[in-house]
């Protein structure tokens, strides 16, 4: 049977939901398995969701927001970079796979760029395979 | 100005009766030292203003029952104290004090800190559970050359362990056996000096050694981080380091900067419906209670590696022996060298995580490939 992975798209309000919106305009599709949420901004996202989601069940987080500068909070993508890169180097160290979790900017007219975001993260996480902590009762 | 104290009758002795002078001749108003409790066997921290309590003071305790930088936070929280307290605290502490100070959880105002070459802490559990005077000589002799056998593990790969932070430095490394060296850092810590009458001396080989000293304990950093990888590394040996813990949630608490009034972890957010646990179960075979193991210690890296000083404390604290302070100095040592920050280094340099820049961490950002054909 074909692994069908879990995967948690986080989109920032303005940007990267903006994209999916024009992705739909276009009717661009994206694989069923990639399940989009809508946060404010990718600095209001706390990194302890995405290791929520990592150790109960995803196999992989994508986090698209506003390009660098685009913010319409006007710093908000630039900390929530720094969170995101401090938790890949966290999970890195304890070789937890920090490559499970993708960082990459969608603007609101990129709609193209979005889908093939969630296409390629889901290929990519196809190939690796299941998240081990996925399924371990005793995390 | 450097100074060097002569002293006849032991180093703790002589710290003792400089720590009195400062009080009696009105140099600072209270004192904040360690002292053995009367009945009991262990250390806490004393504020008096009387020299005769201080007579009976430990200045250095070999273990460290409680962080110092937690205790200045309380006191200072909501403003300074009336006049100048000297407060003795380890290298780590003051990193500690001075991380919170940028936190706003504490104030540096109408404090003279005193700091030494610490040698490292022994163990909390070793201690109490050991021959004690045996110890407290070991410790003593083990100041001279800042090198403790048996001392927390996080303690003997310590490469910050010199005063150099405080206001006023307490010297044992590359000085003689018969005197201590008094280094100020700040103007406070000059003034104290000229007022005690202290004369200049100059302290030669003492940078030389502290420096081939922090040299050899880096090495030893680096090969213990190489091992320790090795056992901690991939979802099968976090969880085996991990396994005993108990959700107690100790390491959190007695951390110095996990300020925090109320933790997540504590919070109402993790506590969820009986329908929640239940889908969780589900989803994974079967869920362990209490659950959020291993969310709960990667969440409190991610919250603050970035600030961790090695202090070791939530490692002395955990009743289970889960190497908690040696993970975390693991973790901690690869985020703070993403943005070469040293948690108390400047009190100018903001948190990482409180600051920004516009072009940096681009290794962290996946680049696209326009035409991407799956």
């Amino acid at each position: 049977m074909e692994f069908t992975p879990k995967i948690i798209y986080f989109l920032c309000a303005w940007c990267g939901s903006g994209g999916s919106e024009t992705a739909a305009a276009y009717r661009l599709k994206y694989p069923e398995n990639v399940r989009p949420f809508r946060v404010m901004c990718t600095g209001a996202l706390d990194p302890v969701y995405i290791l929520r989601c990592l150790i109960e069940g995803a196999d992989g987080v994508v986090v698209s927001g506003c390009h660098p500068g685009d913010c319409h909070y006007n710093f908000g993508n630039f900390r929530g970079r720094r969170r995101i890169a401090i938790i890949k180097r966290i999970l890195d160290s304890l070789g937890l796979d920090g490559e499970r979790l993708w960082l990459r900017w969608v603007a609101h007219g990129e709609g193209k760029k979005m889908v093939d975001t969630a296409k390629e993260f889901n290929n990519y996480i196809i190939q690796k395979g299941v998240n081990p902590l996925s399924n371990r009762w005793d995390t | 100005m450097n100074t060097l104290v002569k002293i006849e009758e032991g180093r703790k002795k002589g710290i003792i009766s400089f720590l009195k002078s400062l009080l009696e001749k009105g140099i600072v108003t209270q004192a904040l030292v360690p002292m053995r409790v009367p009945t009991g066997t262990s250390f806490a921290y004393i504020l008096t203003k009387d020299p005769n309590i201080l007579e009976n003071c430990e200045p250095i305790a070999p273990v460290m029952p409680i962080q110092g930088a937690r205790i200045v936070s309380k006191l200072t929280k909501k403003g300074p104290l009336k006049g100048v307290t000297a407060v003795i605290l380890r290298p780590c502490e003051i990193r500690a004090l001075r991380e919170l100070v940028k936190l706003k959880q504490a104030q540096l105002d109408g404090l003279l800190t005193i700091s030494f070459d610490c040698p490292g802490v022994f163990p909390l559990k070793s201690y109490l559970n050991g021959h004690r005077e045996q110890m407290d000589e070991v410790f003593w002799q083990a100041i001279d050359k800042c090198e403790l056998e048996g001392a927390r593990p996080v303690c003997s790969i310590c490469y910050l362990f010199s005063g150099e932070l405080a206001d006023l430095e307490i010297g044992f490394g590359g000085i003689t056996s018969d005197a201590f060296s008094l280094t100020p850092h700040s103007e406070i810590g000059e003034k104290a000096l000229r007022e005690l009458g202290y004369e200049e001396a100059s302290l030669e080989g003492r940078q030389e050694y502290l420096a081939a000293l922090r040299e050899k304990r880096e090495i030893k950093r680096k090969e213990f981080f190489k091992e320790f990888r090795s056992q901690v590394e991939g979802p099968e040996g976090i969880m085996s380091v991990l396994a005993n813990c108990i959700n107690c949630h100790n390491c959190m608490r007695v951390c110095p900067v996990c300020f925090c009034r109320e933790c997540f972890f504590d919070s109402d957010a993790l506590k969820v419906s009986p329908e929640d646990y239940m889908m969780r179960a589900e989803r994974k075979g079967g869920l362990r209670f209490m659950p959020d193991t291993l969310l709960f210690h990667l969440g409190r890296m991610n919250h603050m590696s970035l600030c961790c000083v090695s202090c070791g404390m939530c490692e002395d604290a955990c009743p289970v022996f889960v190497p908690v302070a040696r993970l975390f100095a693991l973790v901690a040592d690869e985020t703070q060298n993403m943005f070469h920050y040293i948690p108390g280094r400047d009190l100018e340099e903001p948190i990482p995580y409180l600051d920004y820049q516009e072009e940096e961490l681009k290794e962290y950002e996946q680049s696209y490939i326009e035409e991407y054909a799956p």
